[in-house]
């Protein structure tokens, strides 16, 4: 009763004074990237020399990598450091925030390192030139050589402080590199940060190697190996390079992806030329048989709760995407669109299926609610497929494979990435033709 | 001969007709697209590679400007309504005054992290007033009802109170120096209920005397980054924006003024 | 002016209509039957007379009336020599997603390997491989080499 009153009586009081206040709606503003500082770090002098490393220009580059970051989300735009008017170390204090505002400047990275004892210790802060005042700061130590882990990590706590969601940038991605013409492609597992930097082949080309998936931890990666040509899922032990065949199947097996606990592995079986739907627990081997229908059943993915699994399947005449409970029970058709759909996959948010989607000739990337509603194709191309989430569900990475002439030649595969608004798509960078991505998790969580 | 021709003419002129409907390049197909992700995407491509973003923005200023100009020499008409009603002013202002007091008599433990947050956000500061704004989650969750009603009220009672304050030119001209400052935070969800509500205490020259955020309890509650980082943007804007295109006179009816952010439009493109 | 731009319009269609015509002769007169490849020219022999591929259509797994006399001519040849081991390869164009067109070239395969069965070929004589898209014969991006890249090979193994 007595809350009933207190509403009642701040409700008219509020009525009273809306009317004595001017409001005024601002539903437009200013939607280029948000224009952003990154200082380069200051060095003290006081740091010593680690195995060879120029620690003189440590600095620069972390906040270069910081930089490249950014750019690449494009929801910031680093603007040019020419323009910097403060040194690193004097910034690093006490920015003069008229300065970094007169160069429109809305926020400042700024921050400073030591090397000494074999340590790299590295502290940054976030300023709000506006309000002129800190938004965050934070400091690590860790070894000289993890310096660029470092600068992704320092990326991910900015990322998050000024848009609200996690970032993407301490990850890496394990993808399928290949060369070689395209009716004699040799295919190598390799594994690269996610900016491209640091790639490195986990095999050597002498089989064909497909699908490579990360586990939660990113430690383990299930893949598709034609070793001995026997087509089989394999599990690779990244730090340790152990290789092992995922159960004893008497045909071929694909198609493989962890389930979000990393404790069994879901893929697809082909017997007497029927493909259906198995998990297999990693720790007592037990092999479950999930779907048994005479259609084609393949690419399946985990919800991120575990209690369902998104697969494609052509048991209605073309492929589309159905969703069931993971023990097999409930299968829903999602797709009804025109079109064919293949390759669902789970956001880690648990709320969209990525998809790849074919009409006419012409391949599309999307996403949808995972009941099918709301499907929106964010990039459409001649070839394009195999849609992986970043850790924090905002953008995809894919492949995408060009027209080629009648000998092959102008053929290439690469990776590409997008924002799931549609927003920003761009090319990743790798060494070599790059197909079927795999974005990892977090690495320092 | 003539007759002939013309059968022949419209003949020739149906089969021409029929073949441009049942040849199937002809049939395009944007529709297959969602119109609004194709309009984003050539929205994007000229701003990520943008190394003369500034200079553009400088331009889209200087346009804005120029507009407010504009909108701000028009409104010399008006402005003669508006000296009609200053005997109305002493009215609201009483009824604000009143307001004060009986907020500091009903609910003081709200004002403490109303004071606290309104000045700065830091780490510390966000585990206290998160463990407060858990105690009082109740209340909120109460005040958010009210807020809805509000909402209503002051939609109907805008009008209203343009009447007593700023014309609406005047209004505009604000509204489009604003608009200039604010940078969106692009990474926010569209499909999210963000209204970022900031009230303004101004100086006659238009700066800014006070700002405080009318819900900021909710600026550190778990799951409500994005309406921190919404809320963050708009203190921005108002700050950039400083003096704040004000009219000269009727100081009184503009002291306080409230604006009301709402990405939600924009951001669905 | 107005009447300058109809005539261009008239014109387009009459040369687009005349461009299509042109592609649907190719198409009856070529080695493309329906949806699937009816040439010789990526085909092997297994021995003299017995080709060693079949051709389907896109999507499909089913045996075409050309497919099954080559797969019977295969039989016959298996029957003749008793100590013949093959290796069925199935194939997809790349013309869809990877993991389906591994299921796709496995079901393709396997329908070759049933039709030999039934003509009294033992399975086990017959083992089976899908490559899916990842083995094209025709490394080229049009509706001929896919129709070529959308096959079972028979090969034998020793």
């Amino acid at each position: 009763m007595k809350k009933f009153f207190f509403i009642f009586f701040f409700n008219i009081f509020l009525i009273t004074n809306s009317s004595a206040l001017i409001e005024i709606d601002i539903t437009r503003g200013n939607l280029d990237p948000l224009p952003i500082a990154i200082s380069p770090l200051h060095v003290d002098v006081k740091s010593e020399n680690y195995e060879g490393m120029k620690i003189k220009e440590l600095g620069e580059n972390i906040s270069k990598i910081i930089e490249n970051n950014f750019r690449g989300t494009g929801l910031f735009n680093p603007l040019k450091k020419e323009a910097f008017v403060q040194k690193p170390d004097i910034a690093h204090l006490k920015p003069r925030f008229e300065d970094w505002r007169l160069i429109k400047a809305q926020a400042l990275v700024t921050g400073k390192l030591l090397v000494k004892g074999e340590k790299l210790k590295v502290e940054f802060r976030l300023w709000d030139l506006a309000a002129a005042k800190e938004m965050t700061a934070l400091a690590f130590t860790t070894t000289p050589s993890n310096w660029r882990r470092v600068a992704h990590i320092i990326s991910d706590k900015i990322y998050e402080r000024l848009t609200g969601e996690e970032g993407y940038f301490d990850t890496r991605i394990i993808y399928v590199a290949e060369s070689g013409p395209k009716n004699q492609r040799i295919k190598k597992l390799a594994i690269m940060d996610q900016d491209g930097a640091k790639t490195k082949y986990l095999t050597l080309g002498n089989e064909l190697v497909l699908t490579p998936r990360f586990n939660p931890t990113n430690q383990m990666v299930t893949y598709m190996s034609y070793f001995r040509n026997m087509p089989r899922v394999y599990l690779l032990d990244i730090e340790t390079g152990t290789q092992e065949v995922v159960g004893n199947f008497p045909g071929m097996t694909f198609a493989p992806r962890f389930s979000p606990d990393g404790k069994k592995i879901v893929m697809s079986f082909a017997k007497d030329g029927n493909s259906d739907i198995y998990t297999m627990d990693l720790d007592s081997r037990v092999v479950e048989r999930i779907t048994d229908h005479s259609s084609i059943d393949t690419s399946p993915s985990f919800s991120p709760d575990g209690k369902f699994i998104a697969f494609n399947s052509d048991r209605s005449g073309l492929q589309q995407i159905y969703v069931m409970r993971s023990d097999g029970t409930g299968v829903k058709r999602i797709t009804f669109g025109n079109g064919i759909y293949g390759t669902p996959v789970w956001s880690p948010r648990g709320d969209l299926i990525a998809f790849t989607k074919m009409r006419k000739g012409r391949f599309y990337i999307g996403v949808m609610r995972t009941d099918g509603s709301g499907e929106r194709l964010l990039t459409e191309n001649y070839y394009q497929e195999a849609p992986s989430w970043s850790p924090n569900g905002r953008v995809l990475v894919f492949y995408r494979e060009t027209k080629s002439g009648s000998k092959g030649e102008g053929f290439s595969a690469k990776l590409w990435s997008i924002d799931i608004t549609g927003y920003n798509e761009r090319r990743l960078k790798t060494e070599t033709d790059a197909s079927d991505p795999s974005w990892s998790s977090l690495l320092s969580k | 001969m003539l007759r002939s021709l013309i059968y022949s003419i419209t003949f020739h002129s149906i089969l021409v007709l029929l073949t441009i409907l049942s040849l199937p390049f002809m049939i395009r197909e944007p529709i297959d697209l969602p119109p609004i992700v194709s309009v984003e995407l050539i929205q994007i491509t000229d701003k990520t590679s943008i190394p003369y973003a500034p200079k553009a923005r400088k331009i889209i200023e200087e346009t804005k400007k120029k507009e407010e100009e504009r909108l701000v020499s028009e409104q010399a008409p008006p402005a003669a309504k508006a000296k009609e009603k200053p005997d109305r002013i002493p009215l609201p202002n009483e009824k604000k005054e009143e307001k004060q007091i009986v907020k500091k008599k009903q609910n003081p433990e709200e004002i403490k992290p109303e004071i606290r947050q309104a000045s700065e956000f830091e780490k510390k500061e966000i585990i206290d007033t998160n463990q407060i704004a858990a105690l009082i989650d109740k209340a909120k969750e109460e005040e958010a009802v009210k807020q809805k009603k509000t909402d209503k009220i002051t939609q109907s009672t805008r009008k209203n109170s343009f009447a007593t304050g700023l014309t609406l030119s005047q209004e505009d001209a604000l509204r489009a120096q604003i608009f200039g400052c604010w940078s969106v935070p692009l990474g926010l969800p569209y499909d999210e209920d963000l209204l970022v509500r900031i009230k303004l205490k101004l100086k006659k020259d238009g700066t800014i005397l006070k700002s405080e955020i009318l819900d900021h309890q909710r600026m550190n509650r778990p799951g409500q980054k994005f309406y921190k980082v919404l809320a963050e943007s708009a203190l921005r804007a108002v700050r950039l924006c400083q003096p704040l295109k004000v009219p000269p006179t009727g100081y009184d009816k503009w002291k306080d003024l409230q604006l009301n952010f709402n990405p939600t439009e924009m951001l669905k493109g | 002016m107005m009447f300058n731009k109809n005539l261009k319009n008239i014109l387009l269609v009459i040369f687009a209509t005349l461009i299509l015509s042109a592609c649907s002769t190719a198409k009856k007169s070529g080695n493309i039957e329906g949806d699937v490849y009816t040439g010789k020219e990526t085909v092997k022999f297994l021995a003299s007379g017995v080709p060693d591929r079949v051709f389907f259509a896109t999507n499909k797994s089913s045996l075409t009336t050309a497919s099954r006399a080559t797969l019977r001519k295969q039989a016959t040849y298996l029957r003749k020599n008793k100590n013949l081991t093959v290796t069925i390869e199935g194939h997809a164009d790349e013309r869809g997603t990877r993991e389906y067109n591994l299921a796709l070239g496995e079901r393709r395969a396997n329908a070759a390997r049933d039709y030999l069965m039934t003509y009294g070929i033992s399975g086990k004589r017959i083992s089976v491989i899908s490559y899916g898209k990842e083995k094209p014969v025709n490394p080229a991006s049009t509706p001929l080499a896919w129709s070529q890249n959308r096959r079972s090979v028979t090969v034998k193994v020793n």
